[in-house]
Parts: structure tokens; sequence; C-alpha cells
């Protein structure tokens, strides 16, 4: 496991330094030119990186390296291990800088907002960010490059119509209904949605890990 | 046993491959035959990187796919179409293997690279065929491991570094008289001069296995006319080849040939005519 994490670590290191302060950059510039909420870098820097983590596994099948790498100490199951867990330590570790970043633009913007909303609010992006994992994880170790970008196209197209299938049957609800549910997630309150966030991610990485250790199981190099 | 193989069938479309074979403990065992023959399929079953439709394969005395983290270590593996990630550089890998692999040695590792021209700071995807070859090789026999599945460990070297590659097998073999190689390869002098014995495949068949010094010392290749060919005894010719002046005949019994039959031409057994008459004649 430490083996495999030290291998993407130099993997990312090498492919993605450039790409972090562009990121960075970008962020930042977009912030200070079209004064967009300093949130939003947060946003951007942690969900992009995260996304990322993916292609280490295409950097792994580079020239059929994924053969080599299943003769070395390495089971199946560890692999799967060591992707979700160097997924999560690098979706913090972007969260920190995109933090460092948005902080420096909220301050440089002179946006007064309190400690606990601006940590409570960007720590929602983690979560988003595990949940494009969750997604992508399972549809990279399942198809091959090519395959896996058409799928992962696909599978985000569905999520939208899902999301818009949803706002518009939400016009036919009842006002009843949707005042109660309403009601619910402000009795909630801020805390309460960033705690059902946090479990949502949570939940969808664990599906997402049961589904890519299967798929592993199966895979023939 | 360092590896058994009992009536391993893996079909593909097009190709089926149907193989037993072992590699003793102490010995070099020689894989060998044209490209597409299925000597990379048996690397890979044995490896338990495929499935397999029939058989059964134990890898030090286990299932391939049960092996633990700790068993895996005692192996050292070449493949002849994978390595290291490109997008590494020789000075990424070698805090991986020594994560990976607790004896690893990494001043032998660093030594060698140097010796055979390998740079640190370069991504191996810029590497030429032949210094990716021997970083895989180098990899393979700088961890102690107990046995090497070595797949086409010499594709795309010079003569030079070849046999530079072959005597390092020789010394990792020496170092421990318990340790195993398999190798397999398709430039039939460096098996001749490295393998304890030999498996010829063809078309996903073993169709010779035979200890090295035997193939040497006792095959021959009878060269006869026609009316020679007529009068030959036929029980220890193992395969038959017209030719445009009668046939090429492949024996395991070249004394007995030479002494029976004094005015026919008995050349004495290669590994490269063994392979030829094996893949290319009329087997008998």
């Amino acid at each position: 496991m430490k083996g495999l994490l030290i291998k993407d670590i130099r993997l990312l290191k090498g492919q993605s330094t450039i790409l972090l302060a562009l990121l960075v950059l970008v962020a930042v510039f977009m912030g200070v030119v079209s004064d967009v909420s300093s949130f939003f870098v947060v946003a951007y820097i942690t969900i992009f990186l995260s996304i990322f983590v993916a292609s280490t596994i295409s950097y792994d099948e580079y020239d059929n390296g994924y053969l080599f790498l299943m003769t070395l100490p390495v089971t199946r199951k560890k692999y799967v291990n060591e992707k979700y867990i160097f997924g999560i330590l690098i979706s913090i570790f972007a969260w920190c800088v995109g933090m460092a970043a948005g902080t420096v633009l909220m301050i440089a913007q002179g946006a007064k907002t309190g400690a606990g909303e601006w940590i409570g609010g960007n720590l929602m992006y983690i979560c988003i960010a595990w949940m494009f994992m969750s997604i992508m994880m399972p549809l990279r170790l399942r198809f091959d490059s090519e395959k896996a970008r058409y799928a992962n196209i696909i599978m985000f197209a569905l999520i939208a119509a899902v999301a818009y299938g949803v706002s518009r049957i939400s016009q036919y609800v009842p006002d009843n209904i949707l005042r109660n549910v309403s009601a619910f997630f402000n009795t909630l309150g801020n805390n309460g949605i960033l705690a059902l966030c946090a479990v949502a991610a949570a939940a969808a990485l664990l599906i997402s890990y049961i589904c890519s250790r299967h798929i592993m199981e199966k895979k023939e190099f | 046993m360092m590896l058994e193989i009992n009536g391993l069938v893996k079909k593909y479309k097009d190709f089926t491959l149907n193989c037993s074979m072992k590699v003793e403990q102490g010995c070099i065992t020689g894989l060998v035959g044209e490209n597409g023959a299925g000597k990379s399929t048996t690397f890979k079953a044995a490896l338990g990187l495929i499935s397999y439709d029939d058989g059964n394969i134990r890898l030090m005395g286990k299932a391939p796919s049960e092996l633990t983290e700790s068993e895996k270590q005692k192996i050292g593996v070449t493949l002849a179409e994978s390595g290291f990630s490109g997008y590494l550089k020789v000075k990424d890998i070698i805090p991986v293997m020594a994560a990976m692999y607790p004896d690893f040695n990494r001043e032998r590792f660093m030594s060698l690279c140097h010796k055979f021209s390998i740079p640190q700071d370069k991504y191996i995807k810029e590497f030429s065929t032949g210094m990716k070859a021997k970083l895989k090789v180098l990899a393979a026999i700088t961890h102690n491991a107990d046995f090497l599945l070595l797949d086409e460990p010499t594709t795309g070297l010079d003569v030079m570094a070849r046999e530079g590659i072959l005597n390092l097998l020789r010394e990792y073999m020496e170092e421990d008289e318990n340790r195993s190689i398999l190798i397999s390869s398709h430039i039939s002098t460096d098996l001749e001069g490295l393998c304890d014995d030999i498996y010829i495949i063809h078309e996903g068949k073993i169709v010779l296995h035979e200890d090295m010094d035997n193939l040497l010392n006792e095959y021959g290749l009878i060269k006869a006319d026609d009316s020679q060919y007529t009068k030959l005894d036929k029980e220890y010719i193992l395969s038959v080849r017209r030719t445009p002046y009668g046939y090429d005949c492949l024996t395991d019994q070249g004394r007995f040939y030479k002494e029976n039959y004094p005015d026919l031409v008995v050349e004495n057994g290669s590994l490269d005519e063994t392979i030829t008459m094996m893949t290319g004649g009329k087997r008998l």
C-alpha cells in the first residue's frame, strides 16, 4: 500500500504541479477580475484536482503498465484500497490549497464572512468532490481511458438530466409536501445540511468502493 | 517445485493455449517459441493475471490468485509488453521498490543502473527499448526474490547488453542454489547457454520438453537423400522436413544414427534446429 501511494504521489507530482499552479492562478485571477465569490475558488480547486485523481489510473494503464503493476506485491483489493485512500487524501490536500487561495482572495476582496460560515460552507465542496470521485473511479477501472471518457460524459449528462427532471417534477408536487420538505431542511440548519451531505458523500464512496472492488476482482489483464 | 502447470487451457476467439509444464527448485527453465505461440499467455496465467478455462496452476505451492503480498515479494517478474509506468523516472521507482520489497537492495540497483547506463532523471517513456528491458531485469533481480519469471527479458538488447544481463542471471543463481528462473526468449542462443531444461511451445501447445544438456549432446539433425531416408530406421526420429536435396530428420538419438549409418551426415543438436524441426517439420 505504501509503495502504491508513493508511486501515485510521484506520478501526480510529476504531472500535476503545473496543473495545480495553473488552477490556483486561474481561480485567483477569476476572483480578482470577475469578482466571483471566494467560495467558488475553493470549490473550483477542490473539485478539479479531485477529478484528476482518477487519471492516475490512466498512468497505471499507460503502455500496459497494469500488467506489470499486478505482478508486484500488490493484491487487487489493496490496489482499490489505495486508490480511494489516495483520492481522499488528495481531495483534502486540494481543499487546503483552495482554502488558502480562497482566504487570500476573501481578505483582498474585503468580504466579511464569519470563520464558521467560511469553513463550514467550503467543507461542502469536499463532499461534492467525493461524489464526483465515487462516480469516476469505478468507471475508470471498468473501462479503458477512451471508453471511460465517454462513460463519464454519459454519466454526468444523466445526472444533469435527473436533476432537471426532479426540478421539473417539483412543480407538480403538492405545495404542502414541498413546504414540509422545506421546513425539514430549515430545521436541520447549516450544520445539519452539511452533516447530511457528508453522510451522502460517505455512502456514495462506500457504494463506489464496493463496485470498484468487484470490477477489479473480475478484471483480466 | 516453484511452478507447476497442469492441463492449463485458455481459450480465445482464434487461439487456444493448452499447456502443462513445471519449474523445479534450483533450475533455470526456458520457454521458447515463435511470436504468438502462447509464451506470454502462459506467463500471464502463471501469475494470475488472466482467468483460464481449465487446468491447475501452483506458483510456489499456491494458486496464483491466492498469493499474499509477502509471498509475491519473493517473486521477480519481467513481462514482454509491460513495465513501470512511462510517467515515472528511475529516481521515482527506487522509493516505490524500497516500500514494496523489504529486501530491496537500493545500492546494488543504483550501481547496476549506472553500469548499464540507465539514467535516473529521465521519464521511462523516453527510454529506448533496450533501456526499458534492462531496467525491468534490474528491478526483478535486486530484491532477493526466490523465483524469477522473465518473459522475453533480452528483447531489444544489443549483443553486449544481452550478455551482461545473462551474466547477471547466472550470478543471481550462483548466490543461492535454491533459486529458480523461468525465462522465455525467441533468441535461442540466450537459452542454450543458460537453461537446465527447455520447453518448446507451438500454436499453444508444448511440443517438446527436454534437458538442455541432453538436447545439445544427444539430439542430432540427419541430412538424408531420398534413398538413405527410405532405408532409415524411423524409431528415433522425432520430426521430418522435406528439403530440396532429400530430408532433414530430427532425432533424440544422434549417436545411434552416427554409429549405425556411417554414410549419413548427422549434425550435432542445436536449439535453433530443434525449434525449426519441431515447429516446422512433420512430427512422427
